[in-house]
């Protein structure tokens, strides 16, 4: 081809050879179509209960055109580095002189989320720390049975119960360091030169799958751990308060509409027949009003629907970022797989790279301030 | 890539091991019996396992973002780094002004500084 028949079409692949630029609307049609899908999935739902099908045909319409927007990404990329040829643009300004500007933009972008992530956990700590803790109401007495008191259960009392509950969230988290080491590797291998081509082939891929089937393994826990739960072999049941599995959260109750929860912490008489598992301490007022029998004592109720709400936006955000790393992932180790990537063309394992770290580096946050405190 | 050594070995190698061994650390003081520590300090447990967190959490921050992704030892970490540190200014407006603040500070605030008392 001619420089004269240079003619890069927007929906194709890009004319790489005539050093066409990364420029794509792609990534533009996704942010739109996954607006659209999520204020229609929003609609669809009010505090948690489902409003009817009537946002169903504009979830569709945003899934059409995510899918839409992918399909002619994945056509103007995979061409990307087939053959050789590379154009990766540097930034001339000052201070970004020389460095490529799409590593520029990745910082830009993981900065705005930065932000994202910030507003999150501030509106956490605030109230976490505006709310009393329900625990703290529980042992004051200033409760009675049948109306709900309006009190903060961090998802951390749940799921830092026991070896079994923390179980899930720890191998996540695990899960999600080897696969920021494995995503490295990947990254080690396709700029070596000194490896044959086809060992540098199977090498990235190997690793990029192994990153693609932790994040599948992160977003699998997650759902055992939200929506699941498992069944504890017999021998462990004694380990579990005699409980043969470990529920959910939902089946806990841990909703974000839950303005009537309960828990066995928060109930006098299972705290009387099992002072092994819970205890309301000599020196809380509760001890002291029920020794006095001025309280009857009896199950605390309580409105966690600000604490599950922050628990859920927070972590499921999180997990969002995951699930997009999925669809990143997936196209990758497909490329990876056909020799796509080279010493000359791993800039976009880098990238993705920078991107997947960050959601590492925010679940190092969440993981103890959520999961665990 | 890394042009330099951590302790003469592989740094992604060294930093993932240190990744792994922190995070074992904080699953174990999670379910660690601090109780009796606490009660000698003189606080609650719960405040004990919150210090360990947080102090295991910064580090294992700084590993990732300096050798995972490339903060430290590339040429273009100096500019990348100041690049992602200019929300922190924001971040800090965020946790201290919003996150820690109290739903009575508006009212136990000195007067000097309240609504309505600018000194005019």
């Amino acid at each position: 081809m001619s420089d004269g028949e240079h003619h890069p079409s927007a929906w194709g692949p890009h004319d790489w050879s005539h050093g066409a630029p990364h420029n794509s609307w792609s990534p533009f049609i996704l942010s739109m179509g996954v607006a659209i899908f999520l204020f229609s999935l929003g609609a669809a739902y009010e505090w948690g209960e489902f409003q009817g099908w009537g946002s169903l045909p504009l979830i569709f319409v945003g899934l059409g055109v995510i899918s839409f927007s992918l399909l002619v990404w994945w056509r103007q990329d995979m061409s990307f580095g087939m053959h050789g040829e590379v154009f990766e643009p540097k930034s001339t300004g000052t201070p970004f002189q020389n460095i490529d500007i799409r590593k520029v933009a990745m910082w830009m972008f993981l900065m705005s989320e930065m932000m994202v992530f910030t507003s999150l956990f501030s509106t956490y700590m605030r109230y976490r720390l505006g709310i009393p803790n329900c625990k703290t109401v529980f042992h004051s007495g200033e409760w009675v049975e049948g109306t709900a008191v309006t009190c903060f259960e961090p998802a951390g009392h749940l799921i830092a119960s026991s070896w079994f509950h923390i179980a899930p969230g720890a191998i996540n988290t695990f899960a999600l360091i080897i696969s920021s080491f494995t995503i490295v590797q990947a990254l080690r291998y396709a700029k070596k030169k000194d490896i044959d081509e086809d060992v540098r082939r199977r090498k990235v891929t190997r690793y990029l799958g192994t990153t693609w089937f932790l994040a599948i393994l992160f977003l699998t826990l997650k759902m055992i751990e939200w929506f699941l739960g498992f069944p504890l072999p017999e021998f462990l049941h004694e380990f579990n308060h005699g409980d043969s599995e470990i529920k959910s959260l939902y089946a806990e109750g841990y909703l974000i509409n839950a303005d009537s929860y309960e828990h066995k912490a928060f109930d006098t008489d299972y705290i009387e027949k099992h002072p092994e598992d819970y205890s309301i301490p000599e020196e809380s007022a509760l001890y002291a009003m029920m020794e006095a029998g001025t309280h009857p004592g009896g199950k605390m109720m309580a409105n966690i629907q600000v604490s599950a709400t922050t628990f859920y936006v927070t972590t499921g955000t999180h997990g969002a970022h995951v699930l997009g790393g999925i669809i990143g992932l997936t196209y990758m180790t497909l490329k990876a797989a056909k020799g796509g990537y080279t010493p000359d063309n791993a800039v976009s394992i880098e990238y993705f790279g920078l991107y997947w770290h960050f959601v590492d580096l925010v679940w190092v946050l969440v993981f103890p301030f959520f999961y665990l405190y | 890539m890394a042009h330099y050594k951590i302790l003469g070995q592989d740094p992604y190698w060294m930093n993932f091991y240190g990744l792994m061994i922190l995070t074992l650390i904080e699953v174990l003081a999670v379910g660690a019996d601090l109780d009796s520590f606490a009660e000698s300090v003189g606080t609650e447990e719960k405040v004990i396992t919150l210090w360990i967190l947080t102090i295991i959490a910064i580090p294992k921050f700084i590993m990732i973002a300096a050798i995972f992704m490339h903060l430290y030892g590339d040429e273009d970490s100096g500019i990348l780094t100041m690049t992602a540190l200019f929300p922190a200014f924001f971040i800090i407006i965020m946790v201290l002004f919003v996150g820690l603040t109290h739903p009575d500070a508006a009212s136990s605030l000195p007067a000097w500084c309240r609504p309505g008392t600018y000194g005019l």
